[in-house]
């Protein structure tokens, strides 16, 4: 064996020959592959134009990015394979994009040219102005129009969320399903508290006997509710609705005065406030709402449509009823789930989306009859299987019936372009939200916090004007 | 003369050059930075680049789509404005104070359990790092498990103390405990690891000649053991402290900052009201509030732990 001493200048002289040839092996196979590609499609393509039959040619695929989880999502995953079976010319590639990590990755995917085609809007229909100011989404009108999507059939309300009054009133979304909320009663609970599950409560009182009556406390402490409340997002939305029905409104029907009878909504967090303190009928210590009511920790609920399916499958033995009347006006939440088309480099892709989202409107019966929410299309609501076919009605009904749509006038937010999230009431890390909760903690009065909430409001319309 | 031009911006000409070229008087010895180019290159592109472009980004509006709007100071005005801004803040300052002499003491304390070999100290070692090695999402979800008020573990050993419920992440006085808890758990693996090396160069006959002139185990550890592991302590603190201030996942999976903004960081504060509204200009002010909070933060640390034994 020899031995050889590497002096300086050789070893980098060999490290720059080594690295160059790395360099170059790196680069060559890539040239010569993509030769190989480009000469494949290329015979591809010819023979395509030789023998091509309508069956031959390879499908568009249309990419949905979907943020639905949990039974929401496997419901929704069928009507997608329902559409790919029927279709063969358009496939759908549906990938699921989390809720929380929708805001940050939409947007910029758009903008960089490589986001989807379509999508659910988040978090509800006509909650989207930045998305429509800064161009991301696609007006409908003259697409639908083309596409042969019959507008009429649609249900007014549902159609007219989907529109924004600040940009022309054009048309940005395809509703789909139309949420309320209502009120979950646990029967086993109700049983054991010898109350009459055939007459459930109509109004406030009842509701706080009701709740008084399965409430379970270990001294002073409540240890299972009988009014579910809590986390934040419960709380807020729970105010969103009572404060409606007191007669509150977030916003003028203009949209340029905050808070509109405030006094009302300082009545609605004494209300909830009072849950707490007053009546112990509630408590704060709830982590998950949904677990909570599922695992018997909770005996009412008020939540919407996507947890029906959930709590039938794990068993629970519940009735869901109108929210109670518990302010002057028996009102309810609404919501509308819409499908929007998102802005691409290569715009001849929309005729071919539209007629995919058209697909999914005209074939909403299976997801508004086993999936959530209530049919934004009359001719789905007008069938006569709509009442018996998926969910059990029993469950279901509340949610969706004519009386449901009707009582449905206290919207989940307002399509702002400022600060509109924060007028969301179903929300839990919001302005609305967080001022919620110092008054539940007992952190702020309830008349400082409504201050507050109108201050920050109103400076929202106003940078909004 | 034409020729002696070409020479020079010949190869060898060129290599001749750098060859003689010094710095203060001496020969620059250019392999190391040749060996250290593809490092410094991505650092550059990806570390410097994008901290110069967030400082840009500060004093700007900007909102993915279009252009920057030059704003100038108003996000930092806006920002000290806050109600919020300011409470997420001074709850990172608080999870330091916690979080990081918890990690540092629980840490050495592992260290010295396995270092002495005393029983169980071989499961003990991959069963205190393996914390680390979690994602933080699941590690997250367990312990909202953990933590639950009324059914949660935590809960019922203590009450078999007799201790009454804790309510971890459901109060404003305790949501914040909650995490640190979590993260102490979570944290303490890597410095535990840098502890158990630094024991392992104390030498054995310091500790030894101690006890032979009578010292506790206590006194070896304070006297001794404390002392000589000071470069390792101050490194691990400064270490935990600059992670803490950025800490943000188990507080999204956890509390999501509640309630009331009891459990809301600085990092948590710029993805809720900076990222997620698109505010990229305002983020990016809150990130360079916070790069000078860890910088003073960390000067401070330095100068009160000196690593000289």
């Amino acid at each position: 064996m020899f031995e050889k001493n590497l002096s300086r200048r050789e070893f980098l002289r060999k490290a720059a020959v080594t690295g160059a040839g790395l360099a170059l092996a790196g680069c060559a196979p890539k040239v010569v592959k993509e030769t190989v590609v480009v000469e494949k499609e290329v015979e591809k393509t010819v023979e395509k134009v030789v023998t091509a039959t309508p069956a031959m040619i390879e499908p568009t695929e249309v990419l949905h990015w979907n943020w639905l989880s949990a039974s929401d999502a496997e419901v929704w995953q069928s009507v997608i394979d329902d559409f790919n079976d029927a279709n063969e010319n358009t496939q759908i590639r549906m990938e699921l994009v989390p809720d929380a990590e929708w805001a940050t990755k939409v947007m910029p995917a758009v903008a960089a040219g490589v986001g989807p085609d379509f999508g659910w809007a988040a978090p509800a229909a006509g909650l989207e102005p930045d998305f429509v100011d800064k161009g991301i989404l696609v007006p409908l009108d003259d697409l639908a129009h083309d596409v042969g999507l019959d507008m009429d059939d649609f249900a007014e309300g549902p159609l007219n969320v989907c529109r924004y009054a600040a940009f022309d009133n054009k048309l940005y979304g395809i509703p789909l399903d139309v949420m309320t909320m209502a009120l979950e009663i646990n029967a086993d609970h109700a049983q054991e508290a010898g109350l009459d599950i055939e007459n459930p409560p109509q109004t406030g009182e009842e509701l706080l006997e009701w709740a008084d009556a399965m409430t379970v406390r270990e001294g002073d402490k409540v240890v299972r509710s009988g009014m579910l409340m809590g986390p934040s997002i419960q709380n807020t939305v729970v105010w969103g609705i009572v404060s409606g029905q007191m007669g509150y409104k977030r916003v003028s029907d203009d949209l340029k005065t905050a808070c509109v009878n405030p006094e009302a909504g300082k009545e609605a967090m004494q209300w909830i406030y009072d849950l707490y303190e007053k009546h112990k009928v509630s408590t704060l210590e709830v982590t998950d709402r949904y677990k909570a009511f599922g695992v018997g920790q909770g005996s009412m609920f008020i939540t919407g449509p996507w947890t029906v399916s959930g709590y039938l499958e794990a068993g629970v033995n519940y009735i869901s009823i109108h929210v109670p009347k518990i302010g002057k006006e028996q009102k309810t939440y609404l919501e509308v789930g819409s499908l929007g088309l998102y802005t691409q480099p290569d715009t001849s892709r929309y005729a071919t989306t539209m007629q995919a989202v058209k697909w999914l409107s005209d074939n909403s019966f299976k997801w508004t009859t086993e999936g959530r929410g209530a049919a934004a299309r009359k001719s789905v609501l007008s069938r006569a299987d709509y009442q018996t076919s998926g969910l059990p009605w029993a469950q279901r009904g509340a949610f969706v019936d004519e009386k449901a749509l009707e009582m449905a006038t206290i919207p989940i937010g307002y399509g702002l372009t400022e600060g509109g999230f924060d007028f969301i009431i179903y929300a839990g890390e919001n302005y609305l939200a967080q001022t919620l909760d110092s008054v539940w903690y007992g952190e702020k009065s309830i008349d400082e916090a409504m201050d507050l909430i109108c201050q920050k409001y109103q400076e929202h319309l106003d940078a909004a004007a | 003369m034409t020729s002696m031009v070409k020479q020079r911006w010949t190869v060898s000409g060129v290599r001749n050059r750098l060859r003689r070229m010094t710095w203060r008087g001496q020969r620059i010895d250019w392999s190391g930075y040749i060996l250290v180019a593809p490092f410094l290159t991505l650092f550059v592109l990806f570390n410097a680049i994008a901290l110069l472009f967030g400082l840009y980004l500060s004093c700007n509006e900007w909102e993915v789509v279009g252009r920057p709007e030059w704003v100038g100071l108003a996000n930092f005005r806006e920002i000290l404005a806050d109600d919020l801004a300011r409470e997420a803040f001074l709850n990172t300052f608080r999870y330091v104070l916690v979080i990081a002499p918890g990690v540092t003491i629980v840490a050495f304390v592992l260290a010295l359990f396995v270092h002495q070999q005393w029983p169980g100290h071989i499961v003990s070692r991959a069963a205190f790092f393996s914390p680390v090695v979690c994602a933080p999402t699941a590690v997250g979800l367990i312990w909202v498990w953990m933590l639950d008020t009324q059914f949660g573990l935590i809960n019922q050993y203590l009450g078999r103390l007799g201790i009454p419920p804790v309510p971890w992440l459901t109060s404003p006085d305790w949501s914040w405990l909650g995490v640190s808890l979590m993260s102490v758990w979570w944290d303490t693996g890597f410095s535990f690891v840098l502890f158990l090396a630094a024991l392992q160069d104390v030498p054995a006959e310091l500790r030894e000649a101690a006890q032979v002139d009578g010292a506790t185990r206590w006194q070896v550890v304070w006297n001794i053991i404390l002392p000589l592991l000071r470069p390792v302590t101050s490194m691990v603190i400064t270490l935990q402290v600059i992670a803490t201030l950025r800490i943000f996942s188990q507080i999204s999976v956890m509390t999501q900052g509640g309630p009331a903004g009891s459990s809301m960081s600085a990092i948590m504060y710029l993805y809720s009201y900076g990222l997620s509204r698109y505010r990229f200009g305002y983020a990016s002010a809150v990130a360079v509030l916070l790069l000078l909070a860890t910088l003073l933060i960390t000067l401070v640390n330095r100068w009160l732990v000196k690593e000289k034994v």
